[in-house]
């Protein structure tokens, strides 16, 4: 929290005010100036610079104050997102996509594919998964003995069994999951979110991604990168065991030096910003080292878990000695409900890292030992995930906050020729939405009768994208920014909302 | 509802629309059915098919509309389509024709017309159908089939003129650039600024041009200095500098996506990718005729500058493969936008790449076009190329190979072990060499390995220069063993003359293996040369130690060389190497002075060896390019020769051309003095990079999408002065640095600041913030710390884990090493580096033009807590002490001078000195390197 009694923070409010109330002052008009610089006012009256035919709405961001919250384009259902990210391909056959079919052809071929080429090549037969499927909730939903205590909370989940990806890779398949595109270098869901939006609570990062204990994903920094946005607007990386960077106070410097540091740095900034006065950019400057040192007070208190009581860490598995993984996994899931608490914007939490130690070892990449592998992954992904999902709900947070189950792409329906797994399938797999906005319990489109491709109700990524905007209260074709000759946007020329889904 | 128009950057799946000129057409009029007997059936369909469209289409595609900028009213029209690039009609074949597809709803679930009442039945259906099959008549008068006369409006592509500057009479006009200028500034009623300061001057100038600030000294010298020459003198000194080169080098690596690393999720390195960075460096420095560069780096390779092309291949690639049939030809295709798209925007300013699956939506630029120029580069594969060694290099190589000699002879007697005194063996290329001696045979045995079965590509044996241990001389190989099954290791590649993995030898025993040569004749030998692998991708299974034993005229063996003389492997840092205790201050510092030559000499010989291979792409002849529909690889359309967007130009080629001209009549075509976007372009950037913001703003979108130019007149003078100037960027430099525009102060003024905030009329010069690379190497030149070596392989900011899949850790240590300037820093795209990285930096996916500027909280953090800057406040701090003592009003003023470029006053001098009294020295420097001043071109 901002102090107003220590000496540089009551700088901090005098300016802000200043920039704030006085519209006709020089501040104001130097920070029209920078929106303009920024291309933020750009193309207000010129409607055919985009695609869709629509004006952009650009966001108002006070460069002294880019995290600011700012209104949607139109009344939102949920105020803030969590993404739960598998990566690594998690299979949709062997969790959320009951298909009775390869139980009754198991071991036969998949018709009409027997020249099948899919990422690493042939296929063999179908193959039912090593789980049993039950009915769960009182919805009855099938769901995989992998997941039992997500299979729990089916009366909360909003299935879509129908996403169909672009790519069979993983590092562009990650791609077009978090940034719309299947290249590198294009501005990630949380980045576009919080550019427009702004968040609640200033003294924390926007937008935080948890990477997994074992490491970063497939597709790394790329997936909470800013791309051609403002760097203000990328996902700051941190999880429970792994603070951000150069965040505290370095061991040689102390506490009281520090801040006569700080101090003495305002002083002369300020004396600097009084040969410029009005310059956006200075002033920005200076209120940026206020907001790092408020954060360097804030972050290590949000990321603090010693408060949370044993009952928590036991609901969420962060106790459980016997799978170190998970433990350290239920962490960040308890760090990620403490964020989004507090007002963060968009939390992006992964399960599953870079590959490490062979393929399907640190992910969800179940190649050639779909069973023995998944039998890692299941428990560590189920009992805290559920468990963090539960306590949102229960702290009422999931009326306003969307929840967002996600991963690059499916698996097939057959075992690889030669392997014990299954292959990348980006023709039809599941995701799903919870919380804010979103009908729950209910299924969404739908694969062919063993999975393989989706047929019914197709829902592109684009889609996805767009419904997730739209449940912000983001129209997906005004969001735009002018990069290299084009309003860019999210889901680039595409995108529907996916409407029958809301509620 | 209507057609939608849809656009797009890269990928397939666009939604389609109508289209695009078709090859097919004319072939199939001319095998047209009979005319006499149709002619009269002809006028009779032709009628009902025209009173078809007047009911159901002429509304939104006729004379007076055309959604989708298709028009069913005219002949060449239909064949030409509208935004998709797609045909609408393919004359003789109604079912296929996309028309048809369109109005049956087999479009990606579009259907024509969209009103579900003005659906066509079935019977309408099956007339056009057979209309087209018949030759789809259509008379006159707009039965003609001809394109229009087509030329382009658009203000960029119009010749350009040569402009006069305004005559106004001011004291600012110190040159044209002022006229055009102080025009605009009147008619908006504003004045420009008075000059600004030397001080001030200097310091831009230095900032702007250099990235690095002026030493205090050169302020006061250029301050004192009150001939009518004295600013004059500066600019040519800037210009000259080295640094210039390495400042203006990144902003065109930015435009042109230069990374070292590939990209997407393996992101794996790319060690010979650095020529083409000192390439740009070395273009700047020498003043390279703008059109030149251009050429060269499209077609270097043809104009004696191999390394040039690593411009084609700088962008990322996916090195993840599979036998997926679609998806290889998708990655296929996405390296080839990348290509074509670059080049659109970097060399012309236009976004091509938006034509791939349909017409441009803005710009006069088809889908053909797209595929012609996708058929310049379709030959160019992402890869390294070797090129020979130069005679000028090879004499380079053996100048430093004495010098090395020598060092090693003079630090000898420092050696904590004098037996061992030669370079630990490594993985490329290592020499024995010996009294000359007179043999028959020699064995080179090895006796352990720094990982498995040792690996020979090639042991050459030398005899007055010539390898005599070659097959083809008749020289003998037998082993002690060998790697069974594979082709790529074999006993007969250990002296077939051809480097590398792919032509080696492994044993098969573990750590050990010997190799016998026998000689057709006794010969006299005085050096062996051996590795593991010439080529640099590998460094496992490397002889650590061995012994080479030649056979004596008593029949027997004696070891002539072994690796018992040499430092161990792997390579302890040099100076662990040598004793120190027992020197005096002054030996020490001598003795350090010589080993760090001695490491510098080494990495330049490594710089040398290495330069013939290069990440600059390599070349084949490609099959036909075709038009790909919706821009999807597996709907391919009609071939398209290699050629340029039409509207604006021809290339004299055709699919038969060879890859390389290809390119090469590309390079020419856009470099031509003929080609009002190239020089309108540059000069544009040029002035971007001086003031902060082009003259156009959206400096890689000359098309109708993207900004006018605020000064256009101005623009056009820059361009013709550029190409009047032989293309000469310094010349240009020259006179926008004497403009008063320039050099007019940035100080606010309260009246100008209301009407124009945003400096679009250049009232004043707009100060902005530094970009990351000139924020760190200013810090490391403040601290005296920088490392002025220009060239060579770049040093990393990461630890790199060698998995399949690439990861960059931070370093969280640094030594000098690490403090060259980041234009030397090893590129690693996604990752960016782990304290400036957040300034901005690009990560290369794409050609950026023109960087953010962002402020936030963790630039705060870095800049504040990193270990790198407390690092050099530390190092600040003893510069200070070592040259101004212990008085801290001394170390204020100069502090000052360094970082600021200017005296403190009273209150600063103050302030800063009981800063210091309570805080120390150290702490200060921090928030020096931290303040917004220092960071602030003014």
């Amino acid at each position: 929290m901002t102090d107003p009694k220590l000496p540089w923070n009551a700088h901090l409010l005098q300016r802000r005010m200043f920039l704030e109330h006085s519209a006709t002052g020089l501040s104001g008009i130097a920070l029209t100036a920078l929106l303009a610089d920024q291309g933020l006012l750009r193309g207000q009256e010129s409607k055919d610079s985009t695609v869709s035919g629509k004006n952009p709405v650009r966001p108002e961001i006070d460069p002294s104050r880019p995290y600011a919250s700012r209104a949607p384009h139109f009344p939102a259902a949920a105020k803030r997102v969590l993404v739960i990210f598998c990566s690594g391909a998690c299979s949709h056959l062997d969790t959320f996509d009951y298909k009775p079919a390869l139980i009754q052809r198991n071991g036969e071929p998949l018709p009409g594919a027997d020249k099948l080429i899919t990422f690493q090549g042939e296929q063999g037969a179908v193959t039912q998964s090593p789980w049993k499927f039950r009915p769960r909730g009182e919805c009855g939903k099938m769901i995989s003995d992998l997941v039992p205590h997500l299979g729990s909370l089916a009366d909360d989940i909003c299935f879509l069994h129908s996403v169909r990806g672009k790519t069979n890779t993983h590092g562009p398949g990650e791609n077009f999951m978090s940034t719309g595109f299947t290249l590198d270098g294009f501005p990630s869901m949380g980045a576009w979110t919080t550019y427009a939006l702004g968040t609640e609570n200033e003294n924390l990062p926007a937008y935080v991604a948890i990477p997994d204990p074992r490491g970063t994903p497939q597709n790394s920094v790329n997936n909470w990168g800013p791309g051609f946005l403002p760097a203000a607007y990328q996902g700051t990386d941190f999880n429970a065991t792994k603070p951000i960077r150069y965040l505290t106070r370095p061991d040689s410097v102390s506490a009281q030096s520090d801040q006569r540091a700080r101090e003495y740095l305002n002083r002369i900034n300020e004396r600097m910003l009084e040969h410029y006065l009005g310059d956006s950019e200075l002033a920005a400057r200076i209120a940026s080292y206020e907001l790092a040192a408020s954060m360097q007070l804030s972050i290590p208190e949000v990321s603090d878990l010693a408060t949370e009581s044993a009952a928590t860490f036991a609901a969420y598995g962060a106790d459980d000695t016997s799978n170190p993984l998970k433990a350290s996994y239920a962490k960040n899931c308890i760090l990620a409900r403490r964020l989004l608490e507090k007002g963060v914007r968009f939390v992006q939490l992964f399960n599953g890292a870079y590959q490490t130690g062979g393929e399907g070892v640190s992910n969800w990449d179940g190649h050639k030992a779909l069973r023995e592998q998944y039998s890692l992954h299941g428990p560590v992904l189920d009992q805290p995930t559920a468990a963090l999902i539960k306590d949102l709900k229960q702290r009422g947070l999931l009326d306003d906050t969307l929840v967002v189950w996600c991963t690059e792409f499916g698996r097939m329906p057959t075992f690889q020729k030669g392997a014990s797994g299954r292959d990348h399938n980006p023709e039809g797999f599941t995701c799903w939405l919870a919380g804010a906005g979103v009908k729950a319990p209910f299924s969404f489109g739908a694969t062919d009768e063993f999975g393989y491709k989706a047929i019914e109700n197709i829902v592109t990524v684009y889609d996805f994208h767009a419904t997730i905007l739209h449940l912000l209260g983001l129209d997906h074709e005004r969001l735009t920014y002018y990069y290299n000759g084009l309003e860019r946007r999210l889901t680039d020329v595409h995108g529907h909302v996916i409407r029958d889904i809301l509620v | 509802m209507r057609f939608l128009t849809t656009s797009c950057i890269a990928l397939a799946g666009c939604l389609g629309l109508l289209a695009s000129l078709p090859a097919p057409c004319t072939a199939a009029l001319q095998d047209g059915p009979d005319t006499a007997t149709v002619d009269s059936d002809a006028a009779q369909i032709e009628e009902r098919v025209r009173d078809l469209f007047t009911r159901k289409c002429f509304d939104c595609h006729g004379m007076d509309t055309q959604e989708s900028h298709l028009r069913l009213d005219r002949r060449r029209s239909m064949l030409q389509g509208g935004d998709s690039g797609e045909p609408a009609i393919v004359v003789g074949d109604g079912t296929n024709s996309h028309l048809v597809a369109l109005v049956q709803g087999k479009e990606a679930g579009r259907i024509m017309p969209p009103d579900e009442s003005g659906r066509l039945s079935n019977e309408e259906i099956n007339l056009l159908i057979a209309w087209i099959d018949a030759g789809a008549p259509w008379s006159s008068p707009n039965s003609e089939e001809q394109n229009d006369p087509t030329s382009p409006t658009h203000w960029s592509f119009q010749p350009l003129p040569n402009p006069t500057p305004p005559s106004i009479n001011h004291s600012f006009i110190a040159n044209p650039v002022d006229s055009f200028i102080l025009e605009k500034l009147n008619e908006q009623g504003i004045a420009p600024n008075p000059i600004a300061s030397k001080r001030v001057l200097i310091r831009r100038l230095y900032l702007d041009m250099l990235g690095i600030p002026p030493l205090p000294e050169e302020v006061l010298a250029f301050e004192q200095d009150h001939s009518p020459e004295a600013y004059t003198n500066l600019v040519e000194r800037v210009l000259q500098s080295p640094h210039y080169g390495e400042r203006w080098g990144q902003h065109w690596l930015d435009l042109v996506r230069f990374a070292e690393t590939n990209g997407f999720e393996t992101n794996r390195e790319r060690p010979n990718a650095w020529p083409y960075r000192d390439y740009v460096i070395r273009s700047f420095n020498d003043d390279k005729p703008y059109p030149q560069f251009v050429r060269e780096q499209l077609a270097g390779d043809a104009l004696g500058v191999p390394e040039a092309t690593g411009y084609l291949v700088a962008g990322p690639y996916d090195l993840v493969k599979s036998p997926d049939p679609a998806l290889t030809m998708m990655q296929r295709q996405n390296e080839l936008d990348d290509i074509v798209g670059t080049t659109s925007t970097v060399f012309l300013g236009l976004t091509v790449g938006c034509a791939r699956c349909h017409n441009h939506k803005f710009d006069p630029i088809r889908q053909t076009d797209y595929y012609a120029l996708q058929a310049i580069f379709a030959g160019v594969q992402h890869g390294e190329r070797k090129f020979p060694i130069s005679e000028s290099t090879l004499l380079e190589i053996n100048r430093i190979d004495e010098q090395i000699l020598l060092l090693r002879d003079r630090l000898k007697p420092y050696l904590k072990n004098p037996q061992r005194h030669r370079p630990a063996v490594n993985a490329k290329r290592n020499v024995e060499t010996f009294e000359p001696i007179k043999t028959t045979a020699l064995r080179f045995v090895i006796e352990g390995t720094n990982s498995g079965e040792p690996c020979l590509d090639e042991l050459e044996v030398y005899s007055q220069g010539t390898n005599i241990a070659l097959q083809s001389l008749g020289t003998v190989a037998t082993a002690s063993s060998s790697l069974p099954n594979y082709k790529i290791h074999r006993l007969e590649h250990i002296n077939d003359g051809r480097p590398g993995n792919n032509f080696s030898w492994i044993s098969n025993e573990n750590g050990k293996g010997w190799i016998q040569l026998d000689f057709p004749q006794a010969s006299l030998i005085d050096r062996v040369v051996w590795a593991r692998d010439r080529e640099g991708r590998f460094a496992d299974r490397i002889a650590t130690r061995y012994r080479v034993d030649v056979v004596c005229d008593s029949g027997e063996w004696r070891t002539i060389a072994s690796s018992e003389d040499r430092f161990p492997f792997p390579m302890p840092p040099s100076h662990e190497l040598y004793e120190w205790n027992h020197l005096s201050a002054e030996e020490s510092s001598l003795l350090r002075t010589s080993i760090d030559h001695l490491q510098s000499l080494a990495s330049d010989r490594e710089r040398l060896l290495n330069s013939q291979t290069v990440y600059a792409g390599t070349f084949e002849q490609p099959a036909p390019t075709h038009r790909l529909f919706r821009g999807e690889p597996t709907a391919r359309r009609e071939t398209v020769p290699p050629g340029t967007i039409a509207i604006l130009g021809k290339l004299h080629i055709d699919e038969n051309t060879p890859e390389r001209s290809r390119r090469l009549a590309l390079a020419e075509w856009i470099s031509s003095p003929e080609n009002p976007l190239m020089a309108r372009v540059i000069a544009n950037r040029i002035w971007q990079f001086h003031f902060g913001k082009g003259l156009v703003d959206t400096p890689n979108d000359f098309g109708k999408g993207g900004s006018e130019p605020s000064h256009p007149e101005l623009l056009d003078f820059l361009a013709m002065y550029l190409l009047e100037n032989n293309g000469s960027l310094k010349h240009l430099h020259r006179l926008i640095l004497h403009s008063s525009t320039y050099r007019q102060s940035s100080e606010v003024r309260t009246d100008a600041m209301k009407q124009d905030a945003g400096s679009r009329w250049l009232w004043r010069f707009p100060p902005r913030r530094l970009e990351a690379e000139a924020i760190r190497d200013s810090i490391l030149a403040v601290t005296s710390s920088l490392d002025r070596r220009m060239f060579g392989p770049g040093f990393s900011g990461f630890e790199v884990e060698l998995e399949n899949v690439r990861h960059y850790f931070p370093k969280t240590q640094y030594a000098s090493t690490d403090w060259r300037r980041m234009v030397y820093m090893t590129k690693v795209r996604m990752e960016k580096e782990s304290v400036f990285g957040a300034f901005d930096c690009p990560d290369s996916s794409i050609s950026v033009p023109k960087r953010n500027r962002s402020t936030t909280p963790l630039q705060a953090l870095n800049l504040f807590n990193s270990p790198f800057v407390l690092q050099q406040a530390e190092l600040f701090s003893q510069r200070l002490e070592r040259e101004c003592g212990s008085d801290s009003l001394v170390q204020v003023r100069r502090a000052y001078g360094l970082c600021m470029g200017r005296e403190p006053d009273a209150k600063e001098l103050q302030d800063a000195s009981q800063f210091i009294d309570t805080e120390g020295l150290p702490a200060f420097c921090r928030v020096l390197l931290n303040a917004n001043e220092f960071v602030f071109i003014p």
